[in-house]
């Protein structure tokens, strides 16, 4: 399944990297991603993603952090689970 | 987040503003280690009003201030310096990341000028540690230690706690700024229910035949223990924990049918698979707990209190979803009609059923009997602290808890090496507690130079080592899921830890016979300053029951089907 959201975040140092960071760690494979200035002090950034999770909770996840203001989830137009990069995620660890 | 009110600036060193903010949050004991580029940090801390303890590993140092976090529910102070310290410290920011607790993490960093330059002792710990920080601070300015230390606290204490970490480059410590100290911040506003939900929630279990409560560690983070216990009271409901959820009501108290999980208690197992509605309060639906999740509660319906959005059908969907603080919520949730007497009534059968056995036939000291035995001893005000396998399983099942805060155990994250200097942060923050840190041999020597800490500030607690030569938990499960094949857990030539705790100064005792326990008990709680009790037990004991991987919660297994035992 694929998710489109839009980010409203600050610009300060890790920002970025740390939305990132957590939309791969939470089993969200990054297809795209574009990062502008946005009015005022912060910045904009759309990602978009593959996963078997839903978007919703990506959402929720990111809207956690001190650096995003405000997370958008654009509903999907296209899904194609063919596509490269859609890979599924599964919980894997020692002792499970 | 704003600061309110400045007094006048006056020119100081950023190491300076850094004690003087720590001092304005209320810090009273920090937890460390020195080195290179955190000097200007020591050098400012002397003199301050704060009491630092000199840990003997970092690790140490940021699982002490873990233990102190979730004792005082104020954030717990640990302090390195670059490179290794701070990487040192990275387990115990996981540590205190995966149980959420309040813990501000000070690390020293080169100079802005060499940092990407690969400089001695240079790591990047803020890109380390992203995934396992509530957030994280690079300073950059001397301007900006206060607000930053300022928010560093109010993020770690507010909502759902979690460790905040804040790097400070070697010439920002020593760098010269005339900047006002400013006030604390104020902590995030509380998230209060909607009437709607609180209402929802009271129908659903109006109408539940068999409900359920899921008491989760939640409910001591955000000090609401009173509420829930009235909560419980009010609407007869029994009441299973997770691990961290024991103590929300006494464990002997009726309507405790005991935790639940993967070794958890078989009632606890009995009421989650068959109850009609689940409410899971300040709780994650860890794996641990809900064993296979497809066939977790299958015909529950359920309402989940947290003050995580993102908790909020992460693995379970919810029926009710209430976002908020548990207090209010507790409170706002009134159901027409207490929990039904046939309901509460098989819930207490399933207790008996189920309950803890001591009269095995076992070859020398039983674990178990040892620890309900300790509970029975010292049965109010003790703390225990807990370190991680065998051990671990047998304090959730077997000591008697009156409180959540009496039983520290790293729970998310299942850190070997926790419970010695998880020991020493909580008594430093309860001088009056008796804690008692159970521990294993595996696990004593993933942190025992901290012993040495215990010794130096005559930190006094008490040390329940209990001894079966092997790596127990890993032991026990390729006993059973990997068909004896023994690898790498066999611990039989550790070191004579009466000695090695008469090296540290620490006073020591030895037994291997039951009939030695009681006295070794009574020893143990009554002597005088630290002391350490080394148990020696049998190397092929298991925790029972234990759920398989990949099992429903019910199907637990109770002995080893190839030995009866």
């Amino acid at each position: 399944m694929n998710h489109t959201l839009r980010i409203q975040l600050s610009s300060v140092e890790g920002a970025v990297i740390r939305a990132l960071g957590l939309i791969e760690r939470r089993g969200y494979s990054l297809n795209k991603c574009s990062v502008s200035e946005s009015d005022g002090t912060g910045r904009e950034m759309e990602v978009s993603v593959t996963s078997t999770r839903p978007g919703d909770l990506l959402k929720r996840q990111l809207e956690r952090l001190h650096d995003v203001y405000h997370v958008e989830l654009i509903p999907a137009v296209i899904s194609n689970p063919n596509k490269p990069g859609a890979r599924p995620i599964t919980r894997k660890g020692a002792l499970q | 987040m704003n600061a309110s009110t400045h007094i006048a600036p006056e020119l100081r060193s950023g190491s300076q503003i850094l004690i003087r903010a720590l001092e304005g949050n209320g810090v009273k004991q920090i937890f460390g280690y020195p080195g290179g580029t955190i000097m200007p940090v020591y050098d400012a801390l002397v003199g301050s009003s704060m009491k630092h303890y000199l840990c003997r590993h970092e690790q140490g140092a940021a699982l002490a201030a873990d233990a102190y976090g979730r004792v005082t529910r104020k954030a717990g102070v640990c302090m390195a310096t670059s490179g290794p310290g701070a990487t040192n410290l990275v387990t115990g920011i996981a540590n205190a990341f995966m149980d959420s607790v309040p813990v501000v993490v000070i690390t020293g960093q080169v100079p802005t000028a060499l940092q990407g330059t690969d400089a001695f002792q240079e790591v990047d710990i803020f890109g380390i540690t992203l995934p396992i920080v509530k957030h994280s601070y690079i300073v950059r300015n001397v301007a900006d230690i206060p607000r930053i230390v300022n928010e560093a606290f109010a993020l770690a204490e507010g909502g759902r706690p979690g460790p905040v970490l804040i790097d400070f480059p070697k010439d920002i410590s020593a760098g010269m700024g005339e900047v006002a100290d400013c006030q604390p911040v104020a902590r995030p506003v509380a998230r209060f229910p909607e009437a709607g939900l609180l209402q929802a929630a009271s129908d659903v279990l109006a109408k539940a035949r068999r409900p359920l409560i899921i008491a989760g560690g939640g409910i001591a983070i955000s000090d609401s223990v009173d509420v829930f216990r009235e909560f419980a009271a009010r609407t007869g409901i029994p009441v299973s924990t997770t691990l961290k959820g024991l103590g929300v009501i006494p464990t002997d108290d009726p309507c405790f049918v005991g935790m639940l999980g993967m070794h958890g208690n078989g009632a606890a197992n009995h009421a989650v698979q068959n109850c009609d509605v689940l409410m899971v309060i300040g709780a994650r639906f860890d794996d641990r707990a809900t064993g296979k999740l497809s066939q977790f509660a299958p015909s529950a319906r359920i309402i989940h209190l947290d003050i995580d959005p993102a908790e909020i059908s992460k693995l379970r969907k919810a029926d009710v979803a209430i976002v908020s603080e548990l207090a209010p919520a507790l409170e706002g949730i009134q159901p027409a009609r207490k929990a039904s007497a046939s309901w509460c009534g098989q819930c207490a059968g399933w207790k008996k059923e189920f309950a803890w056995r001591y009269d095995a036939p076992a070859k020398g000291i039983y674990a178990p009997k040892l620890l309900r035995d300790l509970s029975r001893a010292r049965p109010e005000g003790m703390t225990i602290t807990c370190d991680v396998g065998q051990h671990q399983m047998w304090v959730a099942q077997h000591c008697r808890f009156t409180d959540p805060l009496e039983h520290i155990s790293s729970g998310g994250l299942g850190t070997m090496g926790y419970g010695l200097p998880a020991a020493i942060g909580a008594k430093v923050a309860k001088p009056e507690a008796t804690v008692v840190c159970v521990s294993g041999d595996g696990s004593i020597m993933m942190n025992v130079q901290e012993l040495a800490t215990v010794k130096r500030y005559g930190i006094d607690i008490k040390i329940l080592l209990f001894d079966n030569s092997a790596l127990g938990l890993v032991r026990q499960w390729q006993e059973l899921f990997f068909d004896g094949n023994y690898s790498e857990v066999d611990l039989s030539d550790n070191p004579d830890f009466s000695v090695v705790a008469n090296a540290f100064g620490i006073q020591s005792m030895a037994i291997e016979q039951p009939e030695e326990v009681s006295d070794a008990i009574d020893w143990l709680l009554n002597s005088e300053g630290a002391a350490l009790l080394h148990v020696k037990i049998d190397p092929m004991e298991n925790v029972w029951p234990l759920v398989p991987p990949g099992k429903p919660n019910h199907k637990m297994m109770k002995s080893n089907p190839a030995k009866g035992r």
